[in-house]
């Protein structure tokens, strides 16, 4: 949920403001919402009091097991796009730690409750370590495996944990007449910690990253998101407090078997009430461990378990997947929405003719450099792909403080020049030096927080999240501080709406980025970019598809940039834009640079001239005049 | 030595049966991109209508295969029209929850028709071994091996020499070319699917000779699957033949060396090896991906 109301007051302090930024949708939405959650929650907390009914606490109990799990979970699969079915085995993890420690070395099973948080999370960061190359279907493979081989080694370590007989805990010590009431609040503590966690996590830096690797894994290495840190933290985010609540739950139904604690069904469980409340959604997760634990004692009670609940939990699954994919929470959204605007007009451009960028916010400090020494370097670079040898031995400088030009025909390897300069790919032989650095071996959220900014020919933008979302995503520099920065709102923001206002776009900051049109795609990700505040931004086609008036525009904001110490390297093959623009001009041809000069000298060249249009073809008028 | 021996050549065969049960799983995933949970699932089905047949008329296992296949065939074709065509543009995560519950079902019917016990076929050369010298290779694991391999042959030539098997091939490399030469990749996938279930449903009916099977035991071949693919290098046809006899072998070795026990963990320990040191797989090959293709 982004805040339009604080940012909006804090938007009057700045120059020239783009219009009256866009509602969220959500806002008028949300007191209904927050006052529904307020008593469900009232009614949670004292429902002990008032019911001694021990079939409902019971129920409650295990519900809120199953939603600390599908908060946790929600981390990795909700905002980072992972699924895990897997999610389960931390429950049995944790439960194992506490049983595991009071057997062995004794003290109140309470103790011991953050310890199987901590290691959970320490197995979940060592699962991260090995699904740091594994994507998508890969990783579901893992976490089926990970959940058999620690049932397997809870089966067979026997000296450990007793294989199949079980750990068996002490009986609770308080009075019977408290029932299960510290069981009960220990894990509402423990939910509502999770819950805050997922909040932060979902407005903060690191959140938006996560959700930028959901998007679009590579394209976000390249805006600075150092992806395998992430996953990594994400993973033992994912899983410290529901091992913490797998203790809580072993002590309480005080028996703990190999069988019981690593029964997929729990991770089944886990997953469904994530995807039936709703993926990505703070509540969500809660709102369908609730509904799914209904069920799962139903079925046990009415029908005797067994084969009813793999029935119930294995049809429920299929069917959400084909029919309520988006879960109930964001589909009653949706509707609630679409009810609520129906027959209002979608937002207008903004005009893009006439405006003076220099009376703009500058975004930037200005670095004046008049020295001519090579911010770039690139030496005999090579790349192939099979047979094909897209770039071989290619060899620039990109001077500092220029706009330097990339042209070549179709094929002549520009495009994967760029990738292996920005570190989406790895060359094949050459090197690539930045500032007197060499480059080459390092990955590409380095590179980005080096000073590489790229965008992408098709542009690559993070989709399901909104445009202010995608200007914040980036991260500049690596450390845990930034990562923990408000992303929503505060410093960041602010910074995000200004390069924003800089593109003209800020009317757009609460609108989805895939809703936008090509040419507000390619200016958004051009804010992305200079988020990373970058020395090079290397632009790929940047008036490509786009209209007239956009590409006028986007060559002032190039030279306006430029005009404050950025460095350009541009691919593009609309000649009148790169030959009143850029100056060098580099020209590859078959993978090799075959040409560097003046814009005149290049549009002479005999060679340049053959490689384009081919040797018998004779100009009538210079090209750009 | 002849313990080695033994164990090798146990497990080369057992592989065989691997082999065919993983092809299906290796040709869904390259043609359609679905990671199908659900093909443990489908081979207990199997395994199970091959005890009732053999318990109702004596039909022998391994016979049972020419009924299996068709029938299996059918009921794949049938299931990916209704649940999985209507997703197949979703996200990749949507099909492997849709399976996962279709396992998960599939393992309740299961239970509620043949009951929660565990099952074994046991035909009547059951008990008998060949004998090489010092070697014992029982009758079971022998024939299943090599039923295992004709089915797996037949599968490969169909794969090469058929128009369905070449225009499967062609979907699996590009979707988008192959309906530009006139493949209608939407039903390659439905029979691509329908195959896979078959291999499911062959390899099912051998299985049920191997190995005791109860409804839950679909986790443990799935998971055995799952690791064959992933060593072999997912959609991968000789990587999967090659993860099968590998997978055989290192479970036999397992069994002969450290103790049966922890047999069932080799394929998750085959998955964090090769998911550490090599993603993609034996047989895997990396793409280029940076060509848009949206």
């Amino acid at each position: 949920m982004t805040d339009v109301g604080t940012t909006a007051v804090a938007e009057g302090t700045l120059k020239g403001g783009g219009g009256p930024p866009a509602r969220a949708p959500s806002k008028a939405l949300r007191s209904p919402w927050t006052a529904l959650i307020a008593v469900a929650i009232l009614l949670v907390a004292v429902f002990p009091v008032l019911s001694d009914d021990l079939y409902y606490q019971n129920m409650i109990i295990l519900s809120m097991v199953f939603a600390i799990g599908a908060v946790g979970l929600n981390i990795i699969t909700g905002y980072a796009g992972y699924v895990s079915l897997g999610q389960g085995a931390f429950i049995g993890l944790g439960a194992y730690t506490v049983g595991i420690c009071v057997t062995d070395i004794g003290g109140s099973p309470w103790v011991w409750v953050p310890v199987a948080g901590l290691l959970s999370a320490a197995v979940a960061a060592l699962l991260g370590v090995v699904a740091m190359r594994a994507r998508g279907h890969a990783f579901v493979i893992l976490t089926i495996a990970f959940l058999f081989l620690v049932q397997l080694l809870a089966t067979n370590w026997d000296e450990l944990t007793n294989g199949t007989g079980g750990i068996t805990l002490p009986i609770p010590t308080w009075s019977v007449e408290y029932q299960y009431w510290p069981f009960y609040y220990a894990l509402m503590g423990l939910l509502a910690v999770s819950l805050l966690a997922s909040w932060w996590i979902r407005r903060n830096k690191f959140g938006m990253g996560l959700i930028a690797i959901r998007e679009d894994e590579d394209k976000a290495a390249t805006v600075g998101v150092s992806t395998p840190t992430y996953k990594i933290l994400a993973f033992a985010a994912s899983a410290v407090f529901v091992g913490m609540a797998g203790g809580v739950y072993g002590y309480y139904i005080s028996f703990i078997d190999p069988l019981g604690m690593f029964n997929i069904l729990l991770s089944v469980q886990i997953i469904l009430s994530l995807l039936l409340g709703g993926r990505a959604t703070l509540w969500g997760p809660v709102l369908g461990a609730f509904i799914i634990e209904w069920l799962n004692e139903t079925s046990n009670n009415e029908f005797g378990g067994g084969n009813a609940r793999l029935l119930i939990f294995g049809g429920l699954l299929a069917l959400v997947v084909l029919f309520l994919p988006n879960g109930i929470i964001p589909t009653a959204s949706a509707w609630i929405e679409r009810w609520r605007t129906r027959g209002k007009a979608g937002l207008a451009g903004e005009r893009l003719t006439g405006i003076d960028l220099r009376e703009r916010a500058a975004p930037v400090p200005a670095a004046p450099s008049d020295s001519a020494r090579p911010l770039l370097e690139v030496k005999g670079l090579a790349k192939s792909f099979g047979g094909v040898r897209a770039v071989e031995d290619a060899s620039f400088a990109v001077p500092e403080g220029s706009i330097t030009a990339l042209i070549g025909p179709n094929g002549s390897g520009k495009t994967t020049v760029f990738n292996l300069i920005g570190g989406t790919m790895a060359p094949d032989a050459g090197e690539v030096w930045f500032e007197g650095r060499r480059i080459d071996r390092k990955p590409p959220w380095k590179r980005a927080h080096l000073g590489i900014g790229r965008t992408f020919q098709i542009t690559r933008l993070f989709g399901d999240m909104t445009v202010l979302e995608n200007v914040v995503a980036p991260l500049r520099e690596f450390h845990l501080g930034l990562l923990g920065a408000d992303a929503v709102s505060g410093r960041e923001a602010r910074r995000a709406e200004e390069l924003l206002d800089f593109v003209g776009m800020r009317k757009y900051r609460d609108v989805r980025a895939s809703a936008l049109s090509y040419g507000q795609q390619k200016l958004l990700e051009l804010a992305q970019i200079l988020m990373l505040d970058p020395k090079l931004i290397m632009l790929d086609e940047p008036a490509g598809g786009i209209n007239p008036t956009l590409i006028e525009r986007i060559g002032e904001t190039i030279r306006e940039l430029n005009s404050r110490g950025k460095t350009f390297l541009i691919v593009e093959h609309n000649m009148p834009f790169v030959l009143g623009l850029c100056n060098p001009v580099l020209v590859l041809a078959r993978g090799r640079t075959i040409a560097s000069g003046s814009p005149d000298e290049v549009q002479n060249d005999p060679e340049v001239l053959d490689a384009y249009l081919g040797e018998d073809f004779r100009l009538e008028q210079p090209v750009g005049a | 030595m002849t313990e080695f021996l033994q164990a090798l050549i146990l497990g080369l065969l057992i592989g065989g049966v691997y082999a065919l049960l993983a092809s299906g799983l290796t040709l869904i995933f390259g043609v359609m991109n679905v990671i199908n949970i659900a093909q443990g699932a489908f081979l207990i089905l199997a395994a199970f209508v091959t005890w009732s047949l053999w318990r109702a008329i004596g039909l022998d296992p391994l016979a049972a295969i020419v009924v299996l296949t068709p029938l299996m065939f059918a009921f794949g074709w049938l299931l990916y029209n209704a649940t999985i065509r209507p997703i197949r543009r979703a996200p990749p995560a949507a099909s492997v929850l849709l399976t996962f519950g279709l396992a998960l079902f599939l393992e309740g019917i299961m239970g509620v028709i043949w009951g929660n016990t565990s099952h074994s076929v046991r035909p009547g050369y059951f008990t008998e071994s060949f004998q090489i010298g010092e070697l014992f290779l029982p009758k079971a694991q022998v024939y299943g091996g090599l039923v295992a391999i004709l089915v797996l042959t037949s599968l490969y030539l169909v794969l090469t020499r058929s128009w369905l098997g070449r225009a499967i091939r062609a979907s699996a490399v590009n979707p988008q070319g192959a309906e530009l030469v006139g493949v209608n990749v939407g039903s390659v996938a439905a029979l691509t699917f329908a195959i896979g279930v078959a291999s499911a449903g062959a390899g099912g009916a051998i299985a049920s000779v191997l190995y005791p099977f109860l409804p839950g035991s679909h986790y443990q071949w799935i998971a055995r699957l799952l690791g064959i693919i992933v060593l072999g290098g997912m959609g991968s046809l000789p990587g999967a033949v090659i993860g099968a006899l590998c997978l055989g072998v290192a479970e036999l070795m397992t069994v002969t060396y450290i103790g049966p026990e922890w047999a069932t963990g080799v394929p998750y320990v085959f998955v964090f090896i090769v998911l550490l040191l090599r993603p993609q797989g034996l047989m895997g090959t990396r793409l280029r991906q940076d060509v848009a293709t949206t």
